[in-house]
């Protein structure tokens, strides 16, 4: 790949060594957006196998077995691998500059936290070579089945639990950054949005990880050491799996897409240079969605036979959750409303989030009405549903904030026209793959199948076709970041006219050490 | 690291650490989440005390048997149904067959439908998660002694105990003891 | 949008297109199913009402509040006042979801004063059916072409057999206008029955019984899967459902008794 050129371009040049050892906050930031990228490309080649054996009925491409290795994979990398490094990575690049600090409070940490990913993802994705494969229980890993497994579910609980210390290690670092080394004069109620997203999100990954490791560490002494936290046999219940993982899982999903709001909320007010709208009330909903998180994750298993009182209390738990959604949603349009936009790339893409993240939240209400979710449930509609939260929801936001602050990070400016390029097929692909899916889904399609019956054709081909259109539009992604990188077109320190914010007062790119000496904020 | 960050430091550590062992107080929060709830169907643990005066009420009981994994046994229910009085103690039932040509040993798990209602199913004697070796060919009987409490709702309309028999030869392939 | 991919497809695959573009959930022909599917359409028209009036005005944004025709920002940033409105508005709306689904939910989840009993429990990659009143026992595999048909690169047009991964050995017979009481479990690893005309899911656990009911209005042949990840073959365990009027019914079951003294017997 083209990073090390690029590195050495834009960094002084001291060999390998410089990022292993290094622990500024900016090269750990780079490091972090690009181990993402890589896999990125490597969840969606797997994506990318799904789709192809999923263009028709039959089997063409893979075995089943190997089809449901993909779909477990495909998941763990892009939410592990993908999205939540990819937040970490503009948390480290970004925190700082944008509270006035020299960096982050803990920066060996901060490599440490980075370095233990690549240890991780290479052990993870090497179980797909052992004999029998790497698992395929899905990403949920749901017990009995998962305890069914091969030799790699060991291995694939080892390196979950190392990516878990690595987030939490990478949250303790921002919340002990922004607690302690904001600028004088930026109280908590002055701090962008992108950092309060930011802290939030980071104390639900404190709260959630570990709960995770202790779910997979109860999945592997089940396995190994004759416990029976899940197995029938001993008294224990596999219901109760799920339930561990969901009071992780679903606080995770908000991980997934709430530094996604900061961004949006950033990057709006610049392009409608008219400042966001209901700050306080974008604070106080982001943090009750955060609380909401913690007393609604039954509802990914309504149809496990919870008494009538639960399913009731998680219906109605989950319906409160649109309400500082919807805040949310309406605080933007307020934010556009009589502002005086232009639609450069970074502002199409937060366009684009608004309007496919809402789509997917409404379909999220739809799921949380318990009767109507017991023919929804582990349909395509679920995947329609929460691939529209994630794609154009978190990856959106994500590669929004990279067109946004690239020119800041390197000093220099994407080709806008490629970007809008980039961003129309994005999006008009992302609902070809995806749209249809609602619709196959209502039809009676299950998800994780490799096969399926032929009533169901015509829309898994258009998904298919969709996701290799969505595929090549991010090679030119590539493309546009490498030829950023190569053009000479600098900017100034303030990239765009309607930017705010501390970060848009140092260079481009910023000074080793962010603030050297800290800022005066008003 | 100054001393503030330090601070911050060890609270979130140990903040971590908490949500860990959370983890796993889940487990027994789940369990008595299911007493009270009758969450999953999971019979009341606690022995039955004896009521004085049986109700005039009556209900009717279905009995259901499973075999996990395909085991080599022959597992049913005496009596499939039976019409009983709220309020009184009754017996019945399991016969279980090993139908191998080795010895086993088995267990079973119980579960009631309506979940809701299994708290109203007292259990007396259960052979519930007791381990039972079953020789080559040889048949048992397993007695389950039971009552409704008399404090089950109204309009309850029927209860169905099942019981999921599993082998766990394997598991405790270690411990084999007076199989002779 | 739908319609150029609908031509673009068409001319790329003419074979593909003949089959039906099924959009919606099906109505069903249960109470129960009959009544998620209102409750469905019912949410979705008030999400899709939601959804143009936010992206109307967006839109409206879009086009009039645009810098390059010189329109100037205003500088407005808060207002409690509208804040509380759009907290209000959309809780009540969530509450007038929340009443039907209530009710639905109550409805969905009585199974009393039910006639028969419908033991299902899931195998890989099977089913088995009991019959508790009546001592009726079977397993319920995929069909054998559909099976042959299945396997990769089995160079059998999927498209020229019977109903593809839809068609089972034995079908499950049940009579129409009866309620009919089902218990779900599971031999070795979580399942899920499920047909959707019948109503939702429930999940098949292995050690655990779960129940659902149904009561089918309609005679016909309903046709399902298993749908909760179950291993390699989790696409490969279909469910039919067969309703007959209840005199068939009866019919049927004294045919499957008395095949079963005749297996005995022997």
């Amino acid at each position: 790949m083209s990073a090390n050129l690029e590195h050495a371009e834009h960094h002084q040049p001291s060999g390998i060594m410089r990022w292993i050892t290094t622990t500024n906050h900016k090269d750990i930031g780079t490091l972090y957006l690009f181990f993402s990228l890589l896999m990125f490309f490597i969840g969606g080649l797997m994506a990318l196998v799904i789709r192809a054996e999923l263009f028709e009925p039959g089997l063409q491409l893979v075995v089943p077995g190997f089809f449901n290795q993909m779909t477990t994979m495909h998941a763990l990398i892009m939410i592990f691998g993908a999205v939540m490094p990819a937040f970490v990575g503009l948390a480290n690049w970004q925190v700082p500059l944008m509270i006035g600090a020299p960096d982050m409070a803990l920066p060996r940490l901060n490599n440490w936290s980075f370095w233990i990913l690549p240890f991780a993802f290479t052990m993870m994705i090497s179980t797909l070579f052992f004999e029998g494969g790497g698992p395929a229980a899905g990403w949920t890993l749901y017990p009995p089945l998962s305890l069914q497994g091969g030799n790699s579910m060991p291995f694939v609980i080892f390196s979950i639990h190392l990516l878990g210390l690595s987030s939490i290690l990478g949250a303790i670092n921002i919340i002990a950054t922004i607690l302690n080394m904001r600028a004088p004069g930026m109280t908590l109620m002055k701090m962008p949005m992108f950092v309060w997203t930011w802290l939030i999100t980071a104390f639900l990954l404190i709260a959630a990880m570990p709960v995770l490791a202790g779910a997979i560490t109860m999945l592997l002494t089940d396995r190994f050491f004759g416990t029976s936290f899940f197995t029938a046999s001993g008294g224990g219940d596999p219901v109760l799996f799920q339930h561990i993982f969901w009071f992780f899982g679903h606080p995770e999903v908000y991980i997934l897409i709430l530094p996604a709001f900061g961004i949006i909320s950033t990057i709006l007010p610049t392009f409608s240079r008219k400042p966001l709208f209901g700050y306080d009330s974008m604070v106080y909903a982001t943090a009750s969605i955060a609380l909401l998180s913690f007393i609604v994750w039954a509802h990914h298993m309504f149809t496990v036979g919870m008494p009538l009182a639960g399913e009731l209390f998680f219906m109605f738990a989950t319906m409160l959750i649109a309400v500082p959604t919807g805040v949310k949603v309406f605080n933007w349009v307020a934010t556009m409303w009589r502002g005086s936009m232009t639609f450069e790339t970074p502002m199409l893409f937060s366009i684009a989030f608004i309007v496919l993240f809402t789509i997917g939240g409404l379909s999220g209400l739809m799921l949380a009405i318990v009767p109507a979710d017991f023919q929804y449930h582990d349909t395509y509609f679920v995947v329609a549903h929460f691939h529209y939260v994630l794609v154009p929801g978190a990856i959106f936001a994500i590669i929004a904030a990279v067109y946004y602050w690239l020119p800041k990070w390197t000093g220099k400016m994407y080709d806008e026209f490629l970007g809008k390029i980039h961003f129309w097929l994005t999006t008009i692909f992302v609902n070809v793959t995806f749209f249809p899916m609602h619709f196959v889904g209502l039809a009676g399609m299950p998800r994780r199948i490799p096969d399926y019956a032929v009533q169901f054709t015509d829309f898994n081909a258009i998904a298919s076709v969709g996701a290799f259109g969505f595929g090549f539009a991010q090679v030119l992604f590539l493309y546009i970041l490498y030829k950023a990188l190569k053009d000479d077109v600098t900017v100034g320190e303030k990239a765009w006219d309607g930017a705010q914010g501390l970060e848009w007062t140092l260079s481009s790119p910023p000074p080793y050490h962010s603030f050297e000496t800290p800022p005066k904020v008003e | 690291m100054n001393t503030k960050t330090k601070k911050t430091y060890y609270i979130l550590v140990a903040f971590t650490i908490f949500m860990f062992s959370f983890s796993y107080m889940l487990v027994p929060l789940y369990d008595l989440f299911c007493d009270i709830t009758g969450l999953n169907g999971k019979t009341n643990k606690v022995k039955a005390i004896v009521i004085e005066e049986p109700s005039e009420r009556f209900i009717k009981i279905k009995f259901v048997s499973n075999v996990a994994q395909s085991a080599p046994v022959k597992f049913y229910p005496i009596e499939k149904e039976m019409t009983v009085q709220i309020g009184k103690i009754y017996n019945t039932k399991y016969l279980i067959t090993n139908t191998s040509k080795t010895n086993m040993i088995t267990t079973a798990s119980p579960s009631v439908v309506p979940g809701e209602m299994s708290q109203y199913f007292r259990k007396i004697e259960c052979f519930c998660f007791n381990h039972q070796e079953i020789k080559s060919n040889e048949t048992k009987e397993l007695g389950v002694q039971f009552m409704i409490d008399t404090e089950i709702p109204n309009d309850a309309d029927s209860l169905i105990l099942s019981y999921t028999m599993f082998d766990i030869t394997e598991k405790n392939i270690n411990k084999k003891v007076s199989l002779k | 949008m739908k319609i150029i991919i609908f031509v673009l497809l068409s001319t790329l695959m003419p074979a593909v297109v003949v089959a039906d573009w099924e959009t919606n959930m099906p109505r069903g022909v249960t109470p129960t199913s009959i009544a998620a599917y209102d409750l469905h359409m019912l949410i979705f028209y008030i999400t899709v009402v939601i959804g143009i009036l936010v992206f109307g005005v967006m839109l409206y944004s879009i086009i009039h509040h645009r810098k390059s025709k010189g329109y100037q920002a205003a500088t407005f940033h808060e207002s409690t006042k509208v804040e509380i409105i759009w907290t209000v508005i959309p809780f009540l709306i969530l509450i007038g979801m929340a009443i039907p689904a209530t009710k639905t939910l109550i409805m969905m989840e009585d199974t009393r004063n039910s006639e028969i009993t419908l033991k299902v429990t899931g195998y890989q990659w099977m089913w088995k059916y009991e019959y508790l009143e009546d001592d009726i026992a079977f397993f319920s595999k995929i069909d054998k072409d559909s099976n042959k048909a299945r396997r990769l690169n089995s160079s059998i047009d999927v498209n020229k057999v019977e109903h593809y991964l839809r068609n089972v050995d034995n079908p499950v017979v049940l009579p129409t206008n009866t309620k009919i009481r089902i218990l779900l479990t599971a031999s070795d690893v979580l399942h899920a029955w499920w047909v959707p005309e019948l109503g939702g899911k429930k999940d098949a656990i292995p050690g655990y019984i779960n129940e659902m009911w149904i009561d089918i209005k309609e005679p016909g042949i309903y046709r399902g899967q298993c749908a909760e990840l179950c291993g390699k073959d989790h696409a490969f365990m279909p469910i039919v459902v067969k309703a007959v009027p209840k005199s068939e019914y009866h019919k049927w079951v004294s045919i499957q008794k008395d095949n079963r003294i005749a297996t005995k017997e022997n």
